[in-house]
């Protein structure tokens, strides 16, 4: 490659942009020539420390400012709470992409981007449901808002089951659905109403999905029971001794589907 | 949301109007979020965020206390790396000191606009060349290309800067 083409795919070389028959090219005219070796460097030095110091942080007062100014603007628009459904019901009786929805999930996602005030807007906006509820998307919520949702990371259910023994005193159930549509993402530990749960935590397209687990205090198993809190889909149910809840932005129809797979 | 901050604060460079910038974009993200159609919303975001910073920066030129973008975008841009490349690389050495870090955030702030705002989305947020192309609305091309650009101005003016502060160190 010549210098001076080369010179012109430095910046996207150091980038990782370039296609791999470019960057190969490149890559063999730097070993060659030592102009384009030291800009490399250079652009790397510089980089690095743009990556190290160039942040601006910001102030703690406008996290405050911007919470206040969601949650005013919020408050305008988010409808009334929805009362649990039977899930005997049509699952896509709701029509959810609707201009309200959109408001709903874009306070939601506005106030993820606040990340650390998210439970307490949970809360907040919850008035009288059942706290169970308030903590169980509480945790989901939670879980968007880290990095990642997952403590161990694997598609292989023969990884993440044995990761919780030692750490949980049951056996979760952990199905690998990617063939249904549900690939499996990993697992975590999280607490809700104060006990330590099981978090397994499935796909569907770009949709996280919260499978919270633990013993469950009654006896016999529970039917489903589907409800819809600001824009988000829980289920609930209980089986074999354990209590189950799915917890996602996916549409209800989907939430019931991998109910019925799990 | 930091790097909503960031990106206003590296726009206009003053932190109050940053501040003032990044409420703004919000309200105004949150009631547009219909027309919010994609899969990452970051981009999305740090857009309206970009495009709030912009306005501000047109009132602020045309109260005239600066020199419009579109100078101080086309300022320079005629010259191409290659004369920067063939500095001599013990040069870039003398960038890299104690002090290298004031120099570097200096050198940044110096540059124009449309070069400083694809140096910050790429070295400080880390976004890829599709989700700067998509926050600045301009081809993934030009942003290939200002990138380059902005690269090499950016460490000129390092060199300049350090020229004058230490003329015997150059």
């Amino acid at each position: 490659m010549q210098c001076e083409r080369a010179r012109e795919l430095l910046s996207p070389y150091v980038d990782g942009e370039l296609s791999a028959d470019e960057r190969r090219a490149v890559a063999a005219h730097i070993q060659g020539c030592r102009t384009c070796e030291a800009q490399v460097a250079d652009f790397h030095r510089v980089g690095r420390t743009l990556a190290e110091t160039g942040r601006e942080p910001m102030p703690k007062a406008l996290a405050l400012r911007l919470r206040a100014n969601l949650a005013r603007e919020a408050e305008k628009v988010v409808p009334a709470v929805v009362e649990p459904v039977a899930f005997t019901a049509p699952p896509r009786r709701r029509q959810f992409v609707t201009p309200s929805f959109l408001r709903q999930a874009a306070a939601m996602a506005a106030v993820c981007v606040v990340s650390a005030l998210a439970t307490w807007w949970v809360l907040g906006t919850f008035g009288e449901t059942s706290r169970l509820e308030q903590d169980v998307l509480a945790a989901h919520m939670r879980s968007l808002l880290q990095d990642s949702p997952i403590q161990v990371a694997s598609s292989d259910t023969h990884t993440v089951k044995p990761w919780f023994a030692g750490r949980i005193d049951f056996a979760p159930d952990v199905k690998d659905l990617s063939a249904d549509g549900f690939p499996l993402i990993g697992g975590r530990l999280d607490y809700v109403s104060g006990r330590r749960v099981v978090a397994v935590v499935y796909k569907r397209r770009l949709h996280t999905i919260n499978v919270f687990m633990w013993p469950s205090s009654g006896p016999g198993d529970a039917a489903p029971r589907v409800m819809t809190r600001n824009g988000y889909n829980l289920i609930t149910w209980s089986r074999g001794g354990i209590s189950y809840w799915a917890v996602s932005d996916l549409n209800a129809g989907d939430l019931s589907q991998l109910q019925g797979l799990l | 949301m930091e790097a909503a901050y960031n990106l206003a604060f590296w726009l206009v460079r003053s932190r109050t109007d940053a501040e003032d910038i990044v409420q703004e974009a919000y309200l105004r993200a949150f009631r547009a979020f219909d027309g919010f159609h994609g899969e990452d919303m970051r981009p999305w975001l740090l857009a309206i965020v970009r495009n709030s910073a912009y306005r501000w920066l047109n009132n602020r030129r045309r109260s005239g206390t600066v020199i419009s973008l579109e100078e101080a975008f086309a300022e320079g841009s005629e010259e191409n790396i290659d004369q920067l490349a063939a500095n001599e690389p013990t040069a870039e050495d003398r960038l890299i000191g104690a002090a290298e870090r004031d120099y570097v955030l200096r050198a940044l702030g110096e540059l124009p606009p449309a070069l400083r705002e694809v140096l910050v989305l790429r070295e400080i947020e880390e976004l890829s060349y599709r989700d700067i192309a998509e926050v600045t609305g301009a081809p993934i091309g030009t942003v290939m290309s200002r990138l380059s650009r902005g690269r090499g101005e950016l460490r000129k003016v390092l060199a300049r800067l350090i020229e004058k502060d230490e003329p015997d160190a150059v």
